[in-house]
């Protein structure tokens, strides 16, 4: 697929089929997210394919439910997580990522952000979600879930954290692109106000 | 060019040759990082694109100098933001992205999940970049504060990565990857 047709059609995906997913076409998601840039090429993202359902339904319990008025409704992630094949647990190792080595064995980090896990590891998630698109599977990248409580359900160790979950299948919905703010509300020449 | 040969061939430029950029291929760029998914749909990213030559040169003074052999040594992408004719900064609205509506932290990623969605843009623009025979790096490695205040960034923003946009001089290199097998596990974390 053309990267500008990959890129402007991609859509959040939250409602999947049984069908199984080849793992060449997982393989292929996972390398491109391999060939994402990362600070200093740290690399610093771990990638856990669940396909395994027991496991898949443990990760879906941690999803936040969504707050309405009057009533708390579960995540539509959620129920998707019962059909899609197989979830995509991106996770990421810490202290690597906008950091050097520390004086006094630690990490010191080089810059007011900190951390830069959650930046790396979503250079490599878009790689993986239009590579995904592009061989005709949809995803949906879930971030409002209890991470300590998923971390758990597939023992992820110290000095790691899962930062996203991505289910991957076939879409059983079209998927409608939500409005996007005009260009002319999210660019500024040369500085900003003018 | 196809998706898979733009993800692979990709590459982090620091060397630009100062022809111009047409207007339309930044535009193309541009929404290309717009069309990004984010948290809740809230596109938190705002993009400034600097021209001017004399803001370049002051951004790019801010880039963190690291030592080499007892000698601060300038990052490289400083020179490659003064050679370019275009200088394209990512801020994020913070407090929006991974927060519900009164900006309280959702997850235990606190209010972070603006780093996470700017990179999503922020690929998309490299991607794009490179597929319109354009060249970019990711530039992390920056005084944030100082940047804002030359930008004039208002106060519920911060200045998350910028990236030179230009005609590479240069093929770039690839850094070496790990194996996929380093990084991919099976249904639990180690296996």
């Amino acid at each position: 697929m053309e990267l500008f047709e990959a890129i402007k059609s991609r859509r959040s995906i939250r409602k999947y089929k049984a069908d199984p997913v080849d793992d060449k076409k997982i393989n292929a998601i996972l390398e491109a997210g391999r060939w994402a840039p990362s600070w200093a090429n740290t690399q610093c993202w771990r990638f856990v394919v669940v396909r395994d359902p027991k496991v898949k339904a443990r990760i879906a319990d941690t999803l936040m439910k969504i707050k309405l008025p009057d009533r708390e409704v579960p995540n539509p992630g959620a129920i998707a997580f019962n059909t899609v094949p197989a979830v995509i647990v991106v996770c990421a190792e810490i202290g690597k990522s906008g950091g050097k080595p520390g004086p006094g064995g630690g990490v010191e980090y080089v810059t007011d952000k900190g951390d830069w896990f959650m930046f790396d590891t979503a250079l490599a998630v878009q790689n993986m979600v239009l590579a995904a698109h592009a061989q005709g599977l949809g995803t949906v990248i879930i971030g409002a879930f209890d991470a300590a409580q998923a971390e758990k359900a597939i023992n992820v160790p110290e000095g790691y954290r899962i930062v996203t979950l991505l289910p991957v299948g076939v879409p059983d919905q079209e998927g409608k692109a939500p409005p996007r703010k005009e260009l002319s509300e999210i660019v500024i020449k040369d500085k900003f106000g003018k | 060019m196809d998706v898979f040969e733009a993800i692979k061939d990709r590459r982090s430029i620091r060397h630009y040759k100062n022809d111009p950029v047409d207007d339309k291929k930044v535009q193309a760029v541009l929404e290309a990082a717009h069309w990004a998914p984010s948290w809740g749909n809230l596109q938190c990213w705002r993009f400034i694109v600097v021209r001017d030559p004399k803001i370049k040169s002051e951004v790019a003074g801010t880039l963190t100098k690291i030592k080499v052999d007892n000698e601060w040594v300038e990052n490289a992408a400083a020179k490659s933001i003064r050679q370019a004719p275009l200088l394209v900064v990512l801020c994020a609205e913070k407090g929006k992205a991974g927060c519900s509506p009164d900006g309280t932290p959702v997850t235990d990623k606190g209010d972070y999940w603006f780093m996470f969605d700017v990179a999503l843009a922020m690929e998309n623009m490299a991607l794009a970049a490179h597929a319109l025979g354009l060249g970019t790096v990711i530039v992390g490695g920056f005084d944030s504060a100082k940047v804002a205040h030359i930008l004039d960034v208002p106060s519920e923003y911060t200045v998350v990565t910028m990236t030179p946009l230009g005609v590479p001089d240069h093929k770039g290199q690839v850094s070496p990857r790990k194996q996929l097998s380093e990084v991919l596990f099976n249904e639990k974390y180690g296996q």
